[in-house]
């Protein structure tokens, strides 16, 4: 399972790491995701309710926002990042990251399975990372850096291991190790959720153009856009409450 | 019982929650402090979690959840501005409409599911109306003339009110609907000068002041002007109407030359940067457009204002909107305008439109009189202290609980030490005024720069606010229309002679500074500290800026502010009085590496 794993990582890294504008897009996501990490990281060292393990978490939401800045240079080495390319980084932190929705992950997850999505996460990290570096399969620049992330992620799966195995919550180890499945699996299924969203928007899309062709084209001819200066506001004859209570 | 009415605003950008017990303003937050995403859209679950806690209640208890805008009315701009400019809008489109089909659409059930309240108890107000509430209803002026100017709202872009009367009421007098906004010019601008919009628009202001107004006269084809201070534009320059992601088109870029590419080095002749000639003079260029692009808004503004003015008769006029945060604009119309006052809510953007839906409710709707009370806009959570001593020790932070930390600071800003200041609630609005603040020494010649480069990591052209005592106000050109404005650092005004050599930290290129007076009653803390900085220098002044990174928003809580602390250049922290130096290496290896 895991050569699987790393035959995949290295096809597909080979494939991203090949054209400029794959490169940088693929840093920028790094990046993004490093510093959604850091967040959720911050977030943690709010709830714990062990104290022990705040240092370490603050620890690691420092390196996470180091990352983030390394990869974010390294990306804005491949060419100019332009601000649409800024814009969609920030609506895609703001689509992915685990805080939107109200709950952080932390809160969500509870102290055991943040734990063990932290090991499992940073473990995935590790490997991948690792996989690139020993195919030589970025640019210079990024090769120069990841030597130096690798050692902070090693820091994070081995530290994630100790306290995983210390962890008061789950007293039997078998709770411990259904925490690491049950993450595991979790991220298999957000995974396919996540193919299945983007099948779902380019289908979507299909359709939606479709309907704007047939169904949006026609009115075009009736159609018309503001001709600007001041227009008189619209009465309403409703009610106040009513019209306070409507959408419309 | 009392009345609590929630005010909401999200799914756009800047989402917050403002909470009113009869008419009273008990706590309100943006949503970004809680979840450190800046300008976060998301529906403001946190900030509303901390509005109820500060109020000691359950959402149950809430009479009225105003949301601020009307979805449906939005829909059908969306809609019928996808049909208007068929085939153009093909890409937009289908983006649009997955996010309006998938969710902003079903706004009343997901308020409902995600906060909880009932359905019958549920309020929509009209996004202009929201930002007008919120300039009219939170200031100290019981009639008035109102002028709302953003990107856009349902339709209007920039719209007109006449406030007071018999009732507390807001009375449309007339609206520029979209694609006409004077906002989104700006915002085109920004992204032309290689800045993210929603967010670049105040580095176009501060780098205006390189700049000359060479390009105005171009301006003046981007939009014609009625007698009535209506506009209209050429649209043929702009595409936010049917790009997803472009504003303008290539005849603006024939209009103003190439757009600058983002990250371009600026350094205009009188920066004090070393750069070949080439890049001081595209850096010229680019000052250029932008200072011709803020005189172009200030003399819409003036337009607008005057025909305000004319239609109204009012003495005051009070202004929201996001292009009501544009300080230089505001200290032109108070210097140049037909009112004797202004006044801008500091919430000014569409955080601010929480507050004014809630407001607007509870005045317009359910018909309560006005009660005259100042607004203070420490509406924020404030720190624990028992929480933060216990966070330090187990972070590792050297720290000491000081007796006097007024003192103590005083000698921190003495020794030329950058501080960290979080004292009281967290602030109402974009700006830091003292609560949760950098702050520094403003004497020291090459302090801006360190303060940019080293502690803030952002653009060496962008300049600091001076925050002071009523007592330093000699040093600055204040007109009467803009003391209200001057308490929230909504205007920048000329500086008079001397002041530049005695504090170049806080005076821009141009001369002028972005004031913050601090009175007593609403920041004691840090006019103590200012005093005590004036009695040991003579000038009550502090540069003062948001205690953040670039691209964050202002710190929050403690684990925020201990989190910026560590990346960033500032010397020492004080939390609510505890001071904190720099974490020790051992416990934090990597610190202060690339």
């Amino acid at each position: 399972m895991r050569a699987l794993r790393r035959a995949w990582i290295r096809l597909t890294g080979t494939l991203a790491w090949r054209f400029p504008a794959e490169r940088r897009r693929l840093l920028l996501a790094f990046s993004r995701a490093e510093q959604g990490s850091a967040l959720d990281m911050l977030a943690a060292v709010r709830s714990t309710q062990r104290r022990d393990l705040r240092l370490k978490y603050f620890r690691h939401a420092m390196d996470e926002w180091r990352h983030s800045g390394l990869f974010r240079r390294a990306a804005s080495q491949q060419g100019v990042i332009d601000a649409t390319e800024s814009g969609r980084d920030e609506a895609g932190l703001l689509l992915e990251h685990g805080i939107v929705g109200g709950r952080t992950l932390f809160e969500r997850m509870g102290e055991l399975d943040f734990l063990a999505f932290v090991y499992v996460a940073e473990s995935d990290a590790v490997e991948q990372f690792d996989v690139y570096r020993t195919n030589d399969l970025p640019d210079e620049h990024t090769r120069g850096v990841l030597p130096a992330i690798l050692k902070d992620e090693a820091f994070h799966v081995s530290y994630s291991r100790q306290e995983l195995l210390r962890t008061q919550d789950g007293d039997l180890p078998v709770e411990r190790l259904a925490a690491v499945r049950r993450v595991r699996r979790n991220r298999i299924k957000e995974g396919w959720l996540r193919f299945s969203r983007d099948i779902g928007v380019v289908v979507g899309s299909v359709w939606l153009w479709a309907l704007y062709a047939l169904v949006v084209g026609p009115f075009r001819m009736v159609a018309r856009l503001d001709k600007g200066g001041f227009q008189p506001a619209s009465l309403d004859a409703r009610p106040l409450l009513d019209q306070a209570r409507s959408e419309a | 019982m009392p009345t609590y009415i929630l005010g909401i605003s999200a799914l756009y950008h800047d989402a917050a929650a403002t909470l009113l017990r009869d008419g009273v303003v008990v706590a309100a937050s943006q949503e970004e402090r809680f979840t450190r995403l800046k300008h976060d859209a998301s529906l403001p679950v946190r900030a509303v979690d901390f509005c109820l806690e500060q109020a000691g209640i359950a959402i149950q208890d809430v009479d009225w959840l105003v949301f601020y805008e009307k979805p449906l009315r939005k829909f059908e701009r969306i809609l019928s501005t996808a049909v208007a400019t068929f085939p153009r809008s093909w890409r937009t489109f289908p983006r649009q409409m997955h996010a309006w089909l998938g969710d902003k659409l079903w706004l009343r059930t997901k308020l409902v599911e995600t906060f909880g309240v009932r359905p019958d108890r549920l309020m929509f107000c009209d996004h202009h109306r929201s930002h007008a509430a919120s300039a009219l209803l939170a200031s100290p002026h019981a009639n008035a003339a109102i002028l709302v100017a953003d990107g856009v709202g349902e339709w209007a872009t920039t719209s007109l009110w006449r406030g007071g009367g018999d009732a507390p009421g807001l009375h449309p007098l007339g609206e520029v609907r979209w694609p006409h906004s004077l906002g989104l010019v700006y915002s085109a601008i920004t992204a032309h000068l290689g800045f993210a919009v929603n967010e670049g628009e105040y580095k176009v202001m501060g780098m205006a002041a390189f700049g000359r107004p060479t390009l105005r006269d171009r301006f003046d084809r981007l939009a014609t002007f009625d007698a009535d201070g209506g506009f209209s534009l050429d649209l043929d320059y702009f595409s936010w109407h049917w790009h997803p992601t472009r504003s303008a088109t290539s005849k603006l870029e024939a209009l103003l030359g190439p757009p600058r590419l983002p990250g371009t080095p600026f350094a205009p002749p009188g920066s004090g940067l070393d750069v070949p000639d080439a890049v001081m003079r595209e850096s010229q260029r680019h000052a250029d457009i932008a200072a011709s692009c803020q005189v172009w808004l200030e003399d819409a503004l003036l337009h607008i204002a005057r025909g305000a003015k004319a239609r109204t008769g009012a003495d005051t006029l009070c202004l929201a909107g996001g292009v009501a945060l544009n300080a230089v604009a505001n200290h032109r119309l108070a210097a140049e305008g037909p009112f004797a006052h202004l006044w801008v809510q500091p919430a000014a953007g569409d955080a601010g439109g929480s507050l004014g839906a809630a407001l607007w409710a509870w005045h317009c709707v359910l018909g309560n009189p006005r009660q005259e009370r100042p607004f203070h806009i420490t509406l924020g959570p404030r720190l624990d202290r028992g929480h933060t001593i216990d966070l330090l020790s187990d972070l590792g932070f050297p720290f000491e609980e000081v007796g006097n930390p007024t003192q103590r600071a005083t000698d921190d800003l003495l020794d030329g030490k950058v501080l960290g200041w979080v004292e009281g609630a967290s602030e109402w609005g974009p700006r830091s005024l003292g609560h949760r603040s950098i702050l520094a020494d403003p004497r020291g010649s090459g302090t801006a720069r360190r303060v940019n480069q080293r502690v803030k990591f952002r653009e060496s052209f962008r300049p600091f606010a001076p925050a002071i005592l009523p007592d330093a106000l000699s040093h600055f050109d204040l007109a009467e229309a803009e003391e209200a404005l001057a308490r929230y650092m909504l205007t920048a005004v000329p500086t008079r002679d001397g002041l530049s050599a005695a504090a170049p930290a806080v005076v821009h290129v141009d001369g002028t500074a972005r004031l913050q007076v601090v009175d007593q009653d609403a920041h004691p803390a840090f006019h103590d500290l200012l005093s005590s900085f004036g009695q040991a220098t003579g000038l009550p002044m502090l540069l003062n800026t948001s205690f953040n990174l670039k691209g964050e928003p202002p710190v929050c809580g403690a684990v925020d502010a201990l989190a910026t602390f560590t990346r960033s250049g500032i010397d020492v922290v004080y939390l609510d009085g505890v001071r904190v130096e720099r974490p020790p290496k051992r416990l934090y290896p990597t610190l202060g590496e690339p």
